[in-house]
């Protein structure tokens, strides 16, 4: 069992109480509606700034979102490989099992892929890290949404504390390396790649 | 599920663009004169692809679509909604507005999207053949 197991029994106990909120919780932790409505930000921010150096600066702080969201992913990935612990509603202790089973099956639906690291929560705060760089409002934004779709999962009981933690901290750790380490050594990549999408038009 | 998902990116990125093309001054994207009219397009299209998708049938389900095939249909249904915005703001505005494209400055490989402030997509694709033309001769 991981640690603070005893969160997911908590907090599972709160489905059912209110159906309204399951509705939204379920909406939440959906596989897409938060995600898109995350690259639709990041989208929104790659064309609508009206000054062409500013949006250069954004395209750049983007391009290094997106690569950290790649590595992330093949970090969640690598650590999959070992099977750190099984999800909520498969564990051998009764009554966090039957909770979480039960939250799970009101609220979203029981997943076959492992636990720890969350991906979700992995590709949300990678995200709104490399955005924080060079948009603050729109960086908070995209933490605020990702701390939602986490929440959402968590009180779905499809996943235990400490895999949301696990993977919020590879995304946000990723994310400051690639843009302040990694990326800047690789320019003139960035810029030509911008001028490659401005030659079609998408830049 | 995969074409549902293709659908609302595609729809809600149109509505995006609109949006974001006003603060932008990318008038080449533009579907609508006033700002105001386009901004409430661009918001309904946004919650109406959201609306539908999650309303239309059960979303919380084992699905097969993996994250890899998540980010080829994304980026598919953006750069697709892109042109296709591009390209009907080019029919519109070429329908309605009597004035001619102004002519670009710089080379377009230089200004990329910026080109979309004084042009639409066919003006500034005709202008830069029409440069290269000129070179040639």
């Amino acid at each position: 069992m991981p640690p603070l197991s005893g969160w997911t029994l908590w907090i599972t106990g709160f489905v059912d109480k209110a159906p309204a909120l399951d509705h939204v919780m379920g909406f939440l932790a959906n596989d897409f509606i938060v995600p898109v409505a995350i690259a639709l930000i990041l989208l929104g921010l790659w064309v609508g700034h009206r000054d062409p150096g500013r949006r250069e600066q954004l395209q750049k702080a983007l391009m290094n979102a997106s690569v950290a969201i790649g590595i992330s992913t093949l970090v969640v990935r690598i650590l999959n490989m070992s099977d750190f612990w099984p999800r909520p509603f498969l564990v051998d202790d009764f009554v966090i099992r039957e909770s979480a089973r039960y939250a799970a099956q009101t609220v979203f639906y029981l997943p076959h892929d492992p636990s720890f690291p969350s991906n979700a929560a992995t590709i949300a705060f990678a995200a709104a890290t490399g955005v924080w760089f060079s948009h603050r409002k729109a960086g908070a934004v995209l933490y605020f949404l990702a701390f939602l779709w986490v929440f959402a999962r968590f009180y779905a009981g499809i996943h235990f504390a400490i895999d949301l933690a696990g993977g919020a901290m590879i995304g946000v750790v990723t994310s400051i390396m690639i843009s302040k380490v990694f990326m800047p050594r690789t320019e003139p990549l960035p810029t030509l790649a911008l001028k490659v999408g401005r030659f079609l038009y998408i830049a | 599920m995969a074409l549902d998902y293709f659908l609302l990116v595609f729809i809600a990125a149109i509505g995006l663009y609109q949006i974001v093309a006003i603060p932008a001054g990318l008038k080449g994207l533009w579907f609508f004169r006033q700002p105001k009219v386009q901004y409430a397009f661009g918001v309904l299209a946004i919650i109406g692809a959201f609306g539908w998708f999650y309303t239309s049938a059960e979303r919380n389900i084992q699905h097969t679509i993996e994250g890899s095939q998540q980010l080829a249909l994304f980026l598919g249904a953006i750069i697709s909604a892109y042109f296709i915005t591009a390209i009907l703001a080019s029919i519109i505005q070429a329908a309605v507005c009597t004035r001619g494209d102004t002519p670009i400055k710089g080379k377009q490989h230089d200004l990329g999207m910026e080109t979309l402030k004084t042009t639409t997509l066919f003006g500034g694709i005709l202008s830069s053949l029409r440069k290269q033309r000129e070179k040639g001769d």
